[in-house]
């Protein structure tokens, strides 16, 4: 890695000036292909997934056993009509789905697969991650808005009050991690854990809660409600056909769904750390693949399981649940940090990360069951008291 | 070399400018907003070329994925209003016509006035600690107090348009 401004001259005695221009033709070419294919590979897993857990077959129709499938979706939605209504805002309505698509891009470039194959190792790697996640809301609140269609606005509306909400225990939870390793670079975060000292026996709670936020910064069930078909038709993708929406729903969204787990790869599971990293570092590439797809099952796991949430209950479960229990997760974690010397405050902060685990899993079934009592005893004696006679 | 970090700075400046007039100019107030967020993007690319990478990113994190937004929620939440001036907005226009040159002349002095004479040069390997510091160590009493105003502004916004009904 060298540092940023200084010319580093390329392979085969190319010229420093064109290997800088080539370079990032290479780079972008590169993870424009890994998106296409991780959106087609994890389409298909995702069908497959749903037909085992349903007791179907799935898509087994094209090549061996429906290998291709997505490929020939992919051909059909390139080949498809450019429908589009006349009563659309035209310009806001194609720049969409680019505004969304262009930050998942530009996160690529931070992404450490292994040591030395990343875009640029920069110092403040994981604010540069959140400020572009924090950009593709803008897309979508415009395609809702453009679409000039009631189901799209409000679906537009809902993601915009979802992304904005649950950014706040996303970032608090990433800071929490920030705090034990000392540092914002991603490289620093990954190496901070090695062996079997993960991140994700330390600070299971920040992990829970940052998964928790992720699986609403996606749009992935149960927190589709942008998209929730049972009531929005497709949300703020209604109006969008053909490649556009593909760039919407299938790049974009599995785009970033790769990117939070790689995320998460990097900052609770160790990044590339595995068996025989130290003697080929190339390895590293695939144990971080390895472990970002055993999160993305884990996601598309919990969407065959989990029904939707209402809107109020999505916004209840982060400013009433999730906000308090990052915050205090946070505070006691800097607090202890600070307050014990080396080896003792990382035993303090897992056991008491792990108490928060429990209190979590304990706690929340038992509230809902209270609140739940407590609105049902409420409409009986607003019931009762209508029912009464006046006279 | 030399005349790629100059290029750049044309660019960005030219979309930071493009942007801040469209917000004046657009007719519809949704491409005004969305022109803001253009031109908080090139501001963003400027402090990045600066070499204020944390805060250009905060500036995106900020600015074009939170306040951007918040501002189209309110636009697409309002109705558009009716064309035909208000009696009370009539000098309204006049007004700006008149400001505008003195807070241009206001600006430029105090740019020229100020920050050029100071030696300040932007130590290479990011602006993260420097800027930690002055926010949490030099200036942190400043910085909480500032923190303690906007909380108190939220709640006066939400008591003023909290109904009596509940």
């Amino acid at each position: 890695m060298s540092p940023p401004g200084v010319l580093v001259p390329g392979p085969f005695g190319i010229d420093p000036l064109v290997w800088v221009v080539l370079r990032l033709l290479i780079a972008v070419l590169l993870v424009v292909g890994l998106i296409f294919n991780g959106a087609l590979l994890q389409i298909l897993m995702e069908r497959k997934l749903q037909a085992w857990a349903q007791d179907r077959v799935g898509p087994y129709h094209v090549g061996p056993w429906g290998l291709l499938q997505t490929f020939a979706d992919a051909l059909k939605l390139i080949g498809k009509e450019d429908v589009r209504s006349r009563f659309t805002d035209a310009a806001f309505f194609l720049t969409a789905p680019a505004i969304t698509f262009t930050p998942m891009v530009a996160a690529w470039v931070v992404i450490p697969f292994a040591p030395g194959v990343q875009g640029i190792d920069i110092n403040i790697g994981l604010l540069y991650l959140s400020s572009l996640g924090a950009m593709g809301v803008l897309g979508i609140v415009i395609a809702g808005w453009a679409s000039n269609n009631k189901y799209s606005l409000i679906g537009g509306l809902r993601s915009a009050g979802q992304l904005i909400s649950y950014e706040v225990p996303q970032i608090l939870s990433l800071v929490t991690v920030v705090l034990l390793a000392g540092s914002l670079q991603l490289t620093k975060i990954a190496t901070a854990q090695p062996g079997l000292q993960l991140n994700l026996f330390i600070l299971p709670a920040a992990f829970l809660t940052y998964f928790i936020a992720a699986l609403a910064e996606t749009n992935r069930t149960p927190f589709d409600l942008p998209e929730a078909e049972s009531e929005l038709v497709a949300g703020y993708l209604t109006e969008y056909s053909g490649m556009r929406w593909g760039t919407f729903l299938a790049l974009t969204e599995y785009g970033n769904v790769t990117i939070v787990s790689s995320i998460m790869t990097t900052l609770w599971l160790g990044g590339w750390n595995g068996p025989l990293v130290d003697q080929a570092p190339i390895l590293g590439v695939l144990w971080f693949t390895l472990k970002v797809y055993v999160i993305i099952v884990a996601f598309m796991w919990i969407r065959l399981t989990l029904p939707r949430f209402r809107i109020d209950q999505l916004m209840n479960f982060c400013w009433k649940v999730l906000i308090p229990l990052t915050l205090t997760n946070l505070f006691v974690t800097a607090t202890l940090k600070v307050a014990l010397p080396a080896p003792w405050d990382l035993i303090a902060i897992g056991i008491l990360n792990w108490g928060l685990v429990a209190a979590f899993i304990v706690l929340i079934p038992r509230l809902q069951r209270r609140r739940l009592e407590r609105l049902r005893e409420r409409l009986r004696t607003e019931r009762e008291r209508t029912l009464a006679p006046t006279a | 070399m030399d005349f790629i970090a100059p290029l750049i700075f044309v660019i960005l400046a030219a979309i930071v400018v493009a942007g801040g007039l469209a917000v004046v100019l657009l007719p519809r107030i949704t491409g005004s907003a969305l022109s803001m967020g253009l031109s908080f993007l090139g501001m963003a690319g400027l402090f990045a070329l600066l070499g204020a990478e944390t805060i250009a990113f905060f500036q995106v994190l900020i600015y074009v994925g939170a306040i951007t937004v918040l501002i189209l929620y309110g636009v697409m939440l309002t109705r558009v209003a009716p064309a035909g001036a208000d009696r009370r907005l009539f000098f309204q226009k006049q007004a700006g016509w008149a400001l505008v040159p003195l807070t241009f002349v206001g600006v430029v002095a105090t740019v020229f006035a100020l920050s050029f004479q100071s030696n300040v040069v932007q130590q290479p390997g990011g602006d993260l600690e420097p800027l930690a510091n002055a926010v949490f160590r030099d200036y942190a009493f400043p910085f909480e107090v500032a923190s303690v105003l906007l909380l108190a502004a939220m709640i006066g916004a939400i008591a003023l348009v909290k109904r009596g009904d509940d």
